[in-house]
Formats: C-alpha cells, sequence, structure tokens
C-alpha cells in the first residue's frame, strides 16, 4: 500500500503542477487572481452558508422525524434533497436567461415556471405522504398515536 | 437517544496513536475493533474556546451517513465522474487544439455527441453527488486538532484544492451551458487548466486515504451484523464517532455519542435534547424494543453471529434485561444511511432526468430543465452564434459570394450554382456543441473531397477554412485528412429539406463527423489546402 500510496502523491504532485503550467501559460496573471478570489469564495460559500444551512434544514428534519414513520421521513427527505438540487441548478438557468440570451434557442423555456411546477408536484408528494402516514399511524397506533410511540414503532415496522 | 443503549457499550478505549494514519498497514481488516466495553461518559474537559467550539461542531455533525464507508461509496462515485468527466473533456480540448500529429476518428459519426453528452450529463449528476460528499465528511471539517503535523496540514490544503476547484469546475461548467460568463477569468482555458489541478489533487487525496478506503471498500466490512457502522480507529478515519477519531492521546474527549448531541453540555446539548425529545433520564427515548415486532431481531441476532461482533461488546446485565439494543441501534443506523443515499439517489437521478433531453434523445421526453429543446430554431435545429452576432448579416447575403478554393496549384472560385454543379450529397450528420446540447440533422451539400478533387489537393492534404466572421475564435478553422476526405464532410448548402438559414451559415458552412459544433464553420468563403 506504500508504494502505491507514494506513487499516486508523485502523480498527483506532478498533474497539478501541469494544471498550473496551463493555466499560467493560458491565463493572463491578473485573471488568475480572479480565479483564485472565486476559488477562495467558493469554498467560504459552500462551508459557511451552504453547509450550515444544510445541517440546519438535517436537523430540522430530525426533530420532525421524532413523530414520523421512517419511510415518510425518507420521501420527505428525498423529496427535499431533489428540490433543493433542482433549485440549486435550475435558479441560475432563470438568472442567465433573465440576464440575457445570445438568441431565442439558447434557454428556451420558461424555466421560473417549470421549476415552480415541478417544485409543486414534490410539494403535493411531501403533503400527501405526510397524511397517509400520520392516518396509518393513527388507525395502527390507535389513541396512542402520539409523537413518541409512533415514532418508536415507525421504527420497527421499517427495516 | 441513539446513544443511549448500544452504543455506548461498545464505544470503548483505544490507544490513540496519531501516527498510525502513516501506517502502510493501518488499513488492516479487522484491526483495532472494539476492545473493551467502558463506556465513554468523560466530563467535559476544559477545552479552549476552539476546541469547544470544534467540539460542539463535531457533535453537531455527527450522523449515522456521516461515516467512513459513506466517504467511501460517494467517493468511488465522484471519483469515476471526475475521471469520465476529465477523459471526455481532454477529447473535446484535443479535438479543438490538436497537437500537430493527432489524428481523429470519424466513426462513429455520433462519437462527439456521446462524448461531450456524457461530459455534461456527469457533470450534471456530479452536483448532488458533490454535496453530498461534502456533507458527509463535515465533521472532518471541524476535526480536533485541525492540525496534526506538517503532513496533515498538506493533506488539508491538498483537499482545499480538490473542493474549491471542483466547485469552481461545475459551477462554470454548468453556466457555460447556460451560456452566462458571470466571472473574471476565461472559461475555456481556466476549464481546461482546472481538470488537471482536480484529478492531480484526487490523486493525493486518494493516497492520503487509501488505508481508510480499503478498510471501509466492502460493505460487509464496515457494517456488523446489526447493521451498525464499525467504527475502527486504526484506518485512520477522521469521521468516527467523537471520542475514537484519530487524535493524540492527549486530546481532550468530549462526552457526545455517535449519533446526537444529546448528551452535550450547555446550550447544544440543550438544543438536541430538543430535537431528539431526550428526557434527562438516559435511555429514555430509547424505544424499548417489545412485542411482537423484535422476535425476528432477537432471531437474526442468534442465528447469524458475526464474527466482527466482539464478544465483549454488550455487558451481560443489558444483554438480559433490554433484548437487542444493538439491533436496535444497528436498524436505526441502517434507516438513517438509507434514507440519506435515498436522497443522494433522487437528486441525482432527477436533475439528470430532468436535463438530460438536451444531449440525449432518449430523455428527450422529459427535457424540462435542460438549456436546449430539440427542434427548437431555424432549420429545426438550435443555434449557437446567429449571423447577426457574428457581424454576417451584410456579407453573407451579399449575391456576389463566392466560395475561393486554393490549392497549390490551382485556385478556383465557386457561385453557388457552380457548386452545385459539382454534385450534391446528403448525409445525416449531428450537431454537437461543447455546451453538451447535440441534435440530429439531415444536411446536403458538396462534399469536401469533390472541392478538393477540383483544385488537384494530394491525397493527405490539411485543409484550412475561413469563414466571413469579422472576429471571433473560431473564424479560422483547419481540418486534418481525416475529415477532408471523409465522404460524409460536406460543405452544406441545405439543412433538414430547406435551404440554410441565415443563422446556420448561408451561404455554405461545414459539417464533419465526429466534431464539435465550434468548428463546424458557419459563412464559409475560403477554403486552403495546407500541405
Amino acid at each position: 500500500m506504500k508504494a502505491a500510496r507514494i506513487v499516486l502523491v508523485v502523480i498527483g504532485v506532478l498533474v497539478i503542477a501541469f494544471g498550473a503550467y496551463v493555466l499560467v501559460t493560458s491565463v493572463t496573471p491578473k485573471r488568475i487572481g480572479g480565479l483564485g478570489v472565486w476559488l477562495l469564495a467558493a469554498v467560504v460559500l459552500h462551508d459557511a452558508i451552504l453547509s450550515p444551512f444544510v445541517v440546519g434544514a438535517g436537523l430540522l428534519l430530525r426533530r420532525a422525524g421524532r413523530s414520523l414513520r421512517a419511510w415518510v421521513l425518507v420521501v420527505v427527505q428525498a423529496a427535499i434533497v431533489l428540490g433543493s438540487v433542482l433549485a440549486l441548478v435550475v435558479l441560475p438557468e432563470i438568472a442567465a436567461k433573465d440576464h440575457g440570451q445570445k438568441n431565442p434557442t439558447v434557454l428556451p423555456f420558461d424555466y421560473g415556471t417549470r421549476l415552480l411546477l415541478v417544485e409543486g408536484a414534490l410539494l403535493v408528494v411531501v403533503v400527501v405522504v405526510l397524511v397517509i402516514g400520520v392516518v396509518r399511524s393513527r388507525r395502527a397506533g390507535g389513541p396512542s398515536g402520539s409523537a413518541g410511540s409512533s415514532g418508536s414503532s415507525a421504527v420497527r415496522t421499517t427495516g | 437517544m441513539r446513544d443511549a443503549d448500544g452504543d455506548d457499550a461498545r464505544q470503548g478505549e483505544y490507544s490513540h496513536d496519531g501516527q498510525h494514519r502513516a501506517d502502510p498497514g493501518g488499513g488492516a481488516v479487522g484491526q483495532g475493533r472494539s476492545e473493551g466495553t467502558q463506556s465513554v461518559a468523560h466530563g467535559p474537559s476544559r477545552l479552549s474556546g476552539l476546541q469547544r467550539l470544534l467540539h460542539d461542531g463535531r457533535a453537531a455533525l455527527a450522523s449515522p451517513n456521516r461515516n467512513a464507508r459513506s466517504a467511501v461509496v460517494l467517493g468511488r462515485l465522484l471519483g469515476i465522474a471526475f475521471l469520465i468527466c476529465f477523459g471526455t473533456g481532454i477529447y473535446s480540448h484535443l479535438l479543438q487544439e490538436p497537437l500537430g500529429w493527432m489524428r481523429f476518428p470519424t466513426r462513429p459519426t455520433q462519437l462527439y455527441q456521446f462524448t461531450q453528452g456524457l461530459h455534461i450529463t456527469t457533470g450534471i449528476a456530479i452536483i448532488p453527488l458533490l454535496l453530498a460528499k461534502l456533507n458527509t465528511v463535515m465533521p472532518a471539517l471541524v476535526q480536533v486538532p485541525p492540525v496534526r503535523g506538517v503532513l496533515h496540514l498538506l493533506e488539508r490544503l491538498s483537499i482545499a484544492v480538490l473542493v474549491s476547484a471542483s466547485i469552481i469546475q461545475v459551477v462554470t461548467g454548468l453556466l457555460n451551458t447556460y451560456q452566462w460568463y458571470p466571472w473574471p477569468f476565461p472559461f475555456r482555458q481556466v476549464h481546461n487548466a482546472l481538470a488537471y489541478v482536480i484529478i492531480g489533487s484526487l490523486a493525493i487525496h486518494i493516497a492520503a486515504k487509501l488505508p481508510v478506503i480499503a478498510r471501509y471498500w466492502r460493505k460487509r466490512d464496515s457494517y456488523d451484523a446489526h447493521g451498525r457502522f464499525i467504527a475502527d480507529p486504526a484506518s485512520g478515519s477522521e469521521l468516527l464517532p467523537p471520542g475514537l477519531e484519530a487524535h493524540p492521546a492527549s486530546a481532550p474527549r468530549a462526552a457526545v455519542s455517535e449519533t446526537t448531541g444529546s448528551t452535550a453540555p450547555g446550550l447544544l446539548g440543550r438544543v438536541f435534547r430538543w430535537i431528539d425529545g431526550v428526557d434527562a433520564a438516559p435511555g429514555g427515548a430509547e424505544p424499548r424494543p417489545t412485542g411482537p415486532d423484535t422476535a425476528p431481531e432477537t432471531r437474526e441476532v442468534s442465528e447469524e453471529p458475526s464474527p466482527a461482533q466482539p464478544t465483549a461488546d454488550v455487558p451481560e446485565a443489558s444483554r438480559a434485561s433490554r433484548p437487542t439494543p444493538e439491533a436496535a441501534t444497528g436498524r436505526r443506523q441502517r434507516i438513517a444511511r438509507r434514507g440519506f443515499f435515498a436522497g443522494v439517489t433522487a437528486a441525482t437521478v432527477g436533475v439528470v432526468a430532468l436535463t438530460a433531453g438536451q444531449s440525449s434523445k432518449l430523455a428527450e421526453p422529459f427535457n424540462v430543465f435542460g438549456a436546449r429543446g430539440r427542434g427548437i430554431g431555424a432549420n429545426g435545429l438550435p443555434v449557437n452564434r446567429t449571423a447577426r452576432a457574428a457581424g454576417v448579416l451584410a456579407t453573407a447575403t451579399a449575391a456576389d459570394w463566392t466560395l475561393t478554393v486554393v490549392g497549390h496549384d490551382v485556385s478556383r472560385t465557386f457561385v453557388r450554382a457552380e457548386l452545385v454543379a459539382l454534385g450534391t450529397a446528403q448525409v445525416d450528420l449531428p450537431i454537437s456543441c461543447v455546451e453538451g446540447w447535440s441534435q440530429m440533422a439531415t444536411w446536403k451539400g458538396v462534399r469536401m473531397r469533390d472541392l478538393l478533387d477540383a483544385v488537384q489537393a494530394p491525397r493527405g492534404s490539411h485543409v484550412r477554412v475561413t469563414s466571413l466572421e469579422r472576429h471571433g475564435g473560431y473564424r479560422i478553422m483547419d481540418m486534418g485528412p481525416e475529415y477532408a476526405e471523409d465522404p460524409t464532410t460536406l460543405v452544406a448548402l441545405e439543412l433538414n429539406g430547406a435551404t440554410l438559414d441565415l443563422d446556420h451559415g448561408f451561404p455554405a458552412r461545414i459539417i464533419a463527423p465526429g466534431r464539435p459544433g465550434v468548428l463546424q464553420t458557419k459563412w464559409i468563403e475560403k477554403i486552403e489546402v495546407l500541405r
């Protein structure tokens, strides 16, 4: 394993060096500075803004998950993740179109409406699943359909 | 709730050797598994402000899906995706800027449509995968101590390079498909250079994590019979439950459990007790597995004793009073992991399915968010650069337009009717753009090799094509003999059964197999035989 690690590090350093060479030979120093700012900003944006937001959302989901059946929570979580990633991809697309198309065949669709429709469909899925989950746990759990017991029964029924 | 029963029992004491990361044998399977039964119940030591912050961060981030196995699974997928993007990207780059000796395949004619569609689709799939990976390894961001030595510092720097370059690469690549460039650097050159930086730092990252990767490569080595993650400090993973992660023995250990911070003191603990509904009584929220549901679990334990399960793992008393608390923990961890990967899968499949229609006919019915739509535009084909943008509105429509073909000894000029008189051919070739969109089209025009024959160009000639465009990086296009002599390479005059639209290159354009759209030069005025 040691040999493999050494080989990988050597290859890695050489390839990075080649990338740096390509960069300095094809981009002017001033614009490399601009790139540096963007590289730094990318890490800061992700680690300082996006991550805490995602962690917070995850913790809220965990809080909500106490009173939800596992499969309900999984579906809700998947819908939220998909909806977030779609927003992350399509919102810049809307901004790009707003910024100006080069011609009408670039970004030809009404992405705002389409995003709303897709997010709305995901919301419907979430609501339906939540309703089904609550109704089922009430029926199954009877009067003891309280938060704690339904949560634990959910864990037991789904494996 | 998740810490109460099973977990603390297996969080034994380990020897913390800060150097074992560099130990080449560190990945040996089965090393350093649970060796004791002492539970982690240390009170908070006196921690410095930063350490306290980092410990709190780790406690808040602890989760069953943020473990080394998840990181390995996502890392494998990302590694494959990065290599696909790297390979297809280099291919696309070399097509546009070939080294002098290079020749390229012209069959299948849809080769570039495939490679570049794969490049963009894989790049889009990287977005959710990269976010998932960064989410998984987040506890390593706040590891204590932040730096363990020069090598560790270098490793963390290489990860910073990998992460930031990857984010920039994905963001700029995505916005390039939208033809939006809100950054202060040239896209193509930077995208090309960063590709090498990413692959290089990825190789270093794999080298640094090789013991962890080897240790958690297989699922059966990663989870015990109950589905609980096997925390192995010998692997050198930085994602182990607090108290087990690799750090020098001198480092303080916080009283936090694997999956929650609900035993943490202070505000954080209070927040987590609210989140998890944990009462002050230890084990209060742990669902007591009673009733018929637990029977299979009990059997599972007795029938499938895992060799990985240390016998001293659970105190006898606990085993007697609570049947299979470890099964409940394992089940909970498994659900959390599956939920996490279900979300990642949904996001990846969803975002790919809703955008891949721009470059794949299969996904066309689901093209909700693609940057291009098939069949939209003049001649039923999208346009990248219009005649207006190229500044050829007047010159391309001029009545006296001619195509000049310059050979070594013979030069000829053709008006449109003379081109048609040379004999036309019809071919089906795709327009495949570097931005990923592509569409098949039917072209009719004069074969390039017929034009070259008309000026007695020798076999194997390189050709230079000049456009009427006054400016732009693709005004002049060079073509190797593999394209120039290909029977499907045309000087196209018609597209999809109608005269070439002005925006598609009227009066004449190049169409050749397996080349990016930027090299399918429009509004051509001159063809030169080079050598």
